[in-house]
């Protein structure tokens, strides 16, 4: 029979380091709808027939939120697990108080297994770069476990590590759970925390030397005036990347996708197949493939940013303005990220350890004025805003206006968090902010550039499906009954007809209701289906002639204006509907807001078109 | 026995840990004591941030950040300079 290990550990304890190790980077990484922990799998080469499991870090085995649930109640099906013949206990020496709370609790509950622990006494170079010298043996003893020094970043302490594991566990006897009565009389968890804390006192590292240098790295990166100008460098930086550091990929991504249509489509033969194939296969397929680099880039870097150990200070410092919004500071890089696009910031929000908070940060994200927004932002600022300029030359307002409604696009995402955590049910049930600090230390690059590749295949393999689903009975609707010869008279268009009442209170006629719906897509689509409505190639390219066409068709700056503010607020995007649905765990958040948030814009718009058609001139 | 809050430590300012407030909910308690804040362990002031950001704190070996809705219903006993 194949043997698992179990690899548990807390927080910031070295355990991914080590699981990778032991794994050789080759993982599956299972996940759990609606929660962000994950579990991986991976063999271990050293070890034919050995699988390890690594469970999410954990302070203890008592749940405050449902992520924490999931990955305490996943840890107790281990232990009861048959294959399971081993549980590794990875321990940060440096800190180790915090470890040994853990540590005990999974001693107790694998002894009433019958399962083997062995404690990783990890982070052992740290000592050494010191001076600094334990007595394990004695930690063993009073464990009643075998203690492994070990460093798994260097590799120190491997060879016993594997040893171990390879011998057949000493057969062990199930320990019976206390007897009620002795329950009542004697708190295990107090017990648990006296014991960790004297096992602490007596075998730990002595003094504060430890920590002075982070302490020196903090008082720069946390001070007033220097932290927040490194902050706003890093984030930068980041943001930089996400935007322009992805293009390049994105661009390739396109073209590869547009050169394999290039050469697949003409063997076809012209005809429906050919179309279905270039329109709505390819376009389909490419509106989610040219995601893949930003989410690759993003993950990329926010795991930077965690191994660097910055990412907590970069939460401490974001924190207290978010908190006003019933955000957290870690709910800072998720939405920086969705100015550039929302999916990477819906991916990067898992790095939020407060349910609660995370949801208000989904909320928050797709109202950020993301790329998509873009060519429809630009477009409809060229047609009504005038390329006058104020204050001496210094304020141009077509460049006024696209700030204008870039601020109105974060300020509006705060105000709905912040509505929505003051109506929110489960104030009361969340995780506290109280965050540990971990060391600065230098990020190991291979495990995360696997992590960054998993995160993209995870979208590709979960969001595709429904997208590509949405594209092709789009692309059918605006097919027939003429063979995509007009669009004007496809069935899309029908629908558009039919719903133009809709849209005549934003002074809109047919035309740009089809826009809109094809807009669903994706927001940019909507420039290329007006171009197609009114007969102009490539208006993404050049939008002078579309301006001039959406000028002629009488559209007025109210009805411009009105639809900037359906853009600004509607959520138009199915890919982030359908990556929300898939980190959420359900359709419902995601309905909910498409439904809130369309109506929002839509009653937004009309006040807007209205208000301005009520002006004289 | 003179009690003040976390919250109000200034950079440096060493006290021990007298117990939490009543309005503490029992999660946070649960959550602050696996951590390593139980009764009569040391806890050192590190940074005061400006504008109200999260102040840094150190328990045993470890640094956490703790925010005020916290911090606030941690009760220390402040010790002297050297103690």
């Amino acid at each position: 029979m194949n043997r698992r290990v179990m690899l548990v550990g807390s927080p910031n304890c070295g355990k991914t380091l080590l699981f990778n190790r032991l794994t050789g980077l080759k993982q599956k990484v299972a996940n759990f709808p609606g929660i962000t922990i994950e579990l991986a799998h991976g063999p271990m080469p050293a070890i034919p027939g050995v699988t390890l499991t690594d469970y999410p870090g954990s302070y203890s085995l008592r749940a405050l939120s449902a992520d924490e649930t999931v990955a305490v109640e996943q840890f107790h099906a281990g232990l009861a697990s048959p294959e399971v013949s081993h549980v590794v206990c990875v321990i940060d020496v440096t800190r180790m108080e915090k470890s040994l709370y853990l540590t005990l609790q999974v001693i107790r509950h694998a002894r009433r297994k019958g399962k083997h622990v062995i404690v990783v006494a990890n982070m052992m170079d740290v000592l050494d770069s010191h001076n600094v010298e334990l007595d394990l043996d004695g930690l063993a003893g009073e464990l009643d476990a075998p203690v492994v020094p070990l460093s798994a970043r260097t590799g120190r302490g491997m060879p016993e590590l594997l040893d171990r594991l390879r011998e057949d566990p000493p057969r062990q006897v199930p320990e019976p759970a206390p007897a009620p009565e002795i329950r009542i009389e004697i708190n295990p968890e107090l017990l648990i925390q006296q014991q960790a804390h004297r096992l602490a006192g007596k075998y730990g590292p002595r003094g504060d030397m430890l920590v002075r240098s982070q302490n020196r790295m903090d008082a720069f990166f946390l001070h007033s005036w220097f932290g927040g100008l490194a902050f706003f460098a890093i984030m930068y930086l980041l943001f930089q990347s996400i935007f322009t550091g992805a293009a390049p990929a994105m661009d390739a991504v396109e073209a590869g996708l547009g050169a394999i249509a290039g050469w697949l489509v003409p063997l076809i033969g012209p005809g429906m197949a050919a179309d279905f194939t270039s329109d709505a296969i390819f376009s389909g397929v490419g509106a989610f493939l040219v995601f893949v680099p930003q989410i690759f880039v993003l993950t990329l870097i926010v795991g930077l940013l965690e191994d660097s150990g910055y990412m907590a200070r970069a939460a401490l410092i974001c924190h207290r303005p978010l908190r006003f919004f019933g955000l957290t500071g870690k709910s800072f890089i998720p939405m920086l990220s969705g100015v550039a696009c929302a999916i990477p910031g819906v991916y990067a929000a898992r790095a939020i350890d407060s349910p609660r908070r995370r949801r208000l940060t989904y909320m928050a994200i797709p109202l950020m004025p993301c790329s998509a927004r873009l060519p429809v932002y630009a477009l409809l600022i060229a047609a009504f805003i005038p390329q006058t300029t104020a204050m001496a030359g210094l304020v141009g307002m077509q460049g006024l206006a696209m700030f204008a409604l870039y601020f109105f696009g974060l300020l509006f995402g705060l105000l709905v968090a912040g509505l929505a955590s003051r109506r929110d049910a489960e104030a009361d049930a969340d995780v506290p902010f109280i965050l540990e600090m971990p060391a600065y230390r230098m990020p190991a690059l291979m495990p995360l550039v696997q992590k960054s590749a998993h995160r993209c295949m995870h979208f590709v393999t979960k969001a595709g499906g429904v997208i590509l689903s949405v594209t092709v009975v789009v692309w059918i609707l605006g097919y027939f009954p003429n063979g995509g010869t007009d669009l004007g008279t496809s069935w899309l268009a029908g629908i558009g007809r039919i719903i133009e009442p809709v849209f005549a209170p934003l002074g809109l006629d047919w035309r740009y209701g089809v826009a809109i719906l094809t807009s669903f897509l994706a927001r940019e689509v909507f420039v290329g289906t007006l171009g197609t409505i009114f007969g102009i190639e490539f208006a993404e390219q050049n939008m002078v002639p579309l301006v001039e066409r959406i000028h002629s068709s009488g559209m007025d700056l109210a009805s411009g204006a009105a639809l900037l503010v359906f853009f600004s607020v509607a959520l138009m995007c199915v890919s982030t509907m359908a990556i929300l649905a898939r980190e959420s765990g359900s359709w419902k958040l995601p309905a909910k807001m498409f439904a809130v948030y369309g109506m929002a814009g839509y009653v937004g718009a009309i006040i807007v078109y209205q208000g301005i058609s009520l002006l004289p001139g | 026995m003179h009690t003040v809050p976390l919250w109000t430590l200034n950079k440096g300012q060493r006290a021990a840990i007298r117990g939490f407030a009543d309005v503490l909910p029992d999660s946070y308690r649960q959550r602050l004591t696996e951590m390593g804040f139980h009764g009569g362990e040391i806890v050192t002031c590190l940074l005061r941030p400006a504008f109200g950001a999260p102040r840094v704190y150190r328990v045993s070996n470890t640094v956490y950040s703790l925010d005020e809705d916290v911090a606030a219903h941690v009760m220390m006993q402040p010790l002297e300079a050297g103690a």
